[in-house]
């Protein structure tokens, strides 16, 4: 007995001792910010990012705590209550997810604090607070979206990106007869269906032009012109992998790095991950072609704000967290994240080093449309991203496109209120 | 540290009246029982109610606003898109529960019967039923998505192989095949458990009745129901409550194999699944208000159909007395 006490104790001190070990203190009286992500494998990249402001802030040191992204939102409530101890910096989500952050109080405003006087309201956007109009975070990124496409496989099969949709459709029937999967995406994952829908559905229903009109509640969900893009989304999937449905996200991208897939409806943030599963790979990217009866007449490319850098309301460290957020507001962290993590930074005049990326951000600042589902109704439950994703898969099984529209105009009129009467 | 051991040579052989003996017992006894209290107040007591007192205010984000009386719990009959995904999720989870004692419960019965006659092989059957087990249910959803993958997966490949390729299937992509596929793999997981117990109880049964049954003339199939059957009624009991608790709580195993939206179209959303994105993936600023009504919900409604069930099967037990 008195062993066993004996060993129960020292197991007490042993597991005691790492709580009662001084906490993150660094020496002197340099002050450690700790900047929250949910990006573990940007985590060598950002370290070569902030080098540049450690050294001109001798004071700061910059800690980067990525935690996994199926973990982040769940975890990123509990770590800005906290009254000490929390995050400094804290990466967020862009457009609607972050208003109960906003809303609780958990954000300081930038207002005032960060020079954006040269930055696009519409990037702004995606940080700010819908019901006060502040600043609460600086975008870092822009998605564009684009069909991505297998430079070996249409030289091998002596293929041009399409201009025309026929041209289009004939290049998908000319790859499925060589046994190629014409497009690799996924039908099991509901956004990743809103997407292709985004990407080959914008031209039909009318761009930013319908987005614009449905938001001052002129058009809703179930108008001919949306259920007809929803209707060429679907129709598609003769050139979808076998079996659609069951496809997850993982094997989607897996078909197009291993060069079994031609085409990969998606965004500019799978180029970086697909060039890095497979560096022989080259990828193209082209806009989808005007789909029959299309709104507008030439291709365009969607895009979205990824999200932003803001700073944690409760920071110990407000003024060097503010130095920080205000440094992320510069061409020179532009650049540099540009650059490490090859991304379209958000900043303005910031090209990006990746010609691929810089092709699709060009695309998008000539001919560019918003990401409606997730930039004009991705602020109350259901997101319309996730909405339109279930219509669609509806649709692979069978369901007419004026019920998915019925289904999508259903979950948004539940908390969207139009902004024009 | 002393004064722990001290009580143990008391009550050791020689130490006194039982009474006096148990009442010196008590600070050890509590001792024991401290680290467990504590880890049970904690980690249970205190969740649950500050769940049933989060789920009565109003939330913005993680900041609690006014008292909200029951508009949280109104709010998951009432509000689209929750009031219809409350239910059909709970309609899930019936037929998960269907679909498992039907499987589950009867595979586990049959083999433990088979494997209670057999006289080779036996330990090594058991232990190879009971090894689904001990993987984690996020492993084994993880394992079965791959193997079902409709491109490189083993099931459809292997179907194609023997010339079967009509029957390969979008396993986990058709809303009418998804939540089935789903709970057999439960069952392929779960099945070593109530065969255990099955086979404790068969074992328990004296072989007398079955030799009193077969001298009455009766088949074994007779003496099976008659005889046999009715005495597993309380392991019948325990097995089926656990089944119940177990199924209604589901969630890690349609995580890992079908996300957090219960793909495709919340064809295999149950009430676990509803409550973790009504909780971290919820737009709505009350999502803390909303999710902790829908924990209390499926708790009176768990504990509450699990003490009725173990009511009726005590009285069956009874009854057999």
């Amino acid at each position: 007995m008195r062993k066993f006490c004996t060993v129960i104790t020292a197991l007490g001190v042993v597991l005691a001792a790492p709580a009662c070990a001084p906490s993150t203190k660094s020496g002197g009286d340099k002050v450690t910010l700790t900047v929250l992500s949910w990006r573990p494998e940007d985590t060598a990249g950002y370290a070569k990012i902030f080098a540049p402001f450690e050294k001109s802030h001798p004071k700061v040191k910059v800690k980067f705590k990525p935690i996994k992204n199926t973990e982040y939102l769940t975890v990123l409530p509990t770590e800005l209550k906290k009254a000490t101890g929390g995050p400094d910096v804290v990466q967020l989500k862009p457009y609607g997810p972050i208003q109960s952050l906003i809303s609780a109080g958990n954000l300081a405003p930038l207002d005032g604090q960060v020079d954006v006087s040269k930055w696009d309201p519409t990037v702004l956007q995606a940080a700010k607070g819908k019901q006060d109009g502040k600043l609460y975070g600086v975008p870092y990124a822009m998605q564009t979206l684009s069909v991505l496409y297998n430079k070996k496989i249409f030289a091998d099969q002596q293929i041009q990106p399409p201009t025309t949709w026929a041209q289009f459709i004939a290049d998908c029937d000319k790859l499925k007869k060589a046994g190629i999967t014409p497009l690799s995406t996924s039908g099991l994952q509901p956004w990743v269906l809103a997407i292709d829908h985004q990407i080959f559905g914008a031209t039909r229903y009318g761009g930013d032009d319908f987005a614009k009109a449905a938001v001052a509640g002129q058009k809703n969900f179930t108008d001919p012109d949306y259920t007809a893009s929803l209707d060429v989304t679907a129709k598609l999937k003769p050139y979808y992998p076998d079996k659609v449905t069951a496809v997850d996200y993982p094997d989607a991208q897996t078909l197009f790095t291993s060069g079994k897939a031609a085409m990969y409806p998606g965004g500019s943030y799978e180029v970086g991950p697909f060039t890095k599963t497979n560096p022989d790979l080259q990828i193209g990217s082209f806009d989808a072609p005007p789909a029959p009866g299309a709104k507008v007449n030439h291709a365009l490319t969607s895009g979205f704000v990824d999200g932003s850098y803001g700073v944690n309301a409760h920071s110990e460290h407000k003024t060097e967290a503010m130095e920080l957020i205000k440094w992320m507001a510069t061409p020179e962290f532009g650049q540099l994240y540009a650059n490490t993590l090859k991304q379209i930074s958000a900043v303005p005049g910031v090209t990006p080093g990746d010609p691929l990326l810089a092709q699709t951000y060009q695309g998008f600042k000539t001919h560019g449309a918003t990401y409606m589902m997730v930039v004009d109704f991705g602020y109350g439950n259901p997101l319309g991203r996730d909405q339109e994703g279930e219509a669609l898969q509806k649709m692979l099984g069978g369901t007419s496109a004026a019920d998915a529209g019925k289904l999508v105009q259903k979950g948004i009129s539940a908390w969207f209120k139009p902004s024009g009467g | 540290m002393t004064s722990t051991t001290e009580p143990v040579e008391v009550a050791g052989p020689g130490g006194g009246s039982s009474r006096r003996r148990g009442r010196r017992r008590w600070p050890l006894l509590l001792v024991f029982l401290l680290p467990a209290l504590v880890l049970y107040t904690v980690f249970i007591v205190y969740p649950l109610v500050s769940a049933l007192q989060y789920s009565f205010f109003d939330w913005t984000g993680t900041r609690q606003d006014g008292f909200a009386g029951l508009a949280n719990f109104r709010d998951l009959f009432t509000k689209y898109p929750l009031s219809e995904q409350v239910w059909r999720a709970l309609a899930h989870n019936c037929v998960f529960f269907i679909g498992t004692m039907l499987i589950q419960t009867t595979g586990g019965l049959l083999l433990a019967t088979l494997l209670h006659r057999s006289r080779r092989g036996k330990r090594f059957l058991q232990t190879a039923y009971v090894l689904p087990h001990l993987v984690s249910p996020i492993v084994a959803g993880y394992l079965w998505s791959l193997m079902l993958n409709p491109q490189f997966g083993a099931v459809n490949a292997a179907l194609r192989g023997i010339g079967l390729g009509s029957l390969a299937q979008p396993w986990r992509g058709d809303p009418h095949l998804a939540l089935p596929v789903a709970i057999v793999i439960n069952a392929w997981q779960w099945v070593g458990f109530p065969m255990l117990l099955f086979a404790a109880a068969l074992a328990g049964i004296p072989e007398e009745y079955h030799e009193a049954a077969r001298v009455d003339g009766a088949s074994a199939w007779k003496s099976f129901w008659r005889v046999t059957f009715p005495l597993l009624t309380p392991v019948l009991g325990i097995v089926t409550v656990l089944t119940f608790i177990g199924n209604f709580n589901i969630l890690d195993l349609i995580y890992a194999l079908q996300g957090s939206k219960g793909n495709p179209a919340y064809s295999t959303d149950v009430l676990g699944l509803l409550f973790y994105r009504t909780a971290f993936e919820n737009p709505d600023a009350n999502a803390i208000g909303q999710s902790s009504a829908l924990a209390v919900c499926m708790f009176i409604l768990i504990f509450g159909i699990s003490a009725v069930a173990n009511r009726f099967f005590r009285r069956m037990e009874a009854r057999l007395k």
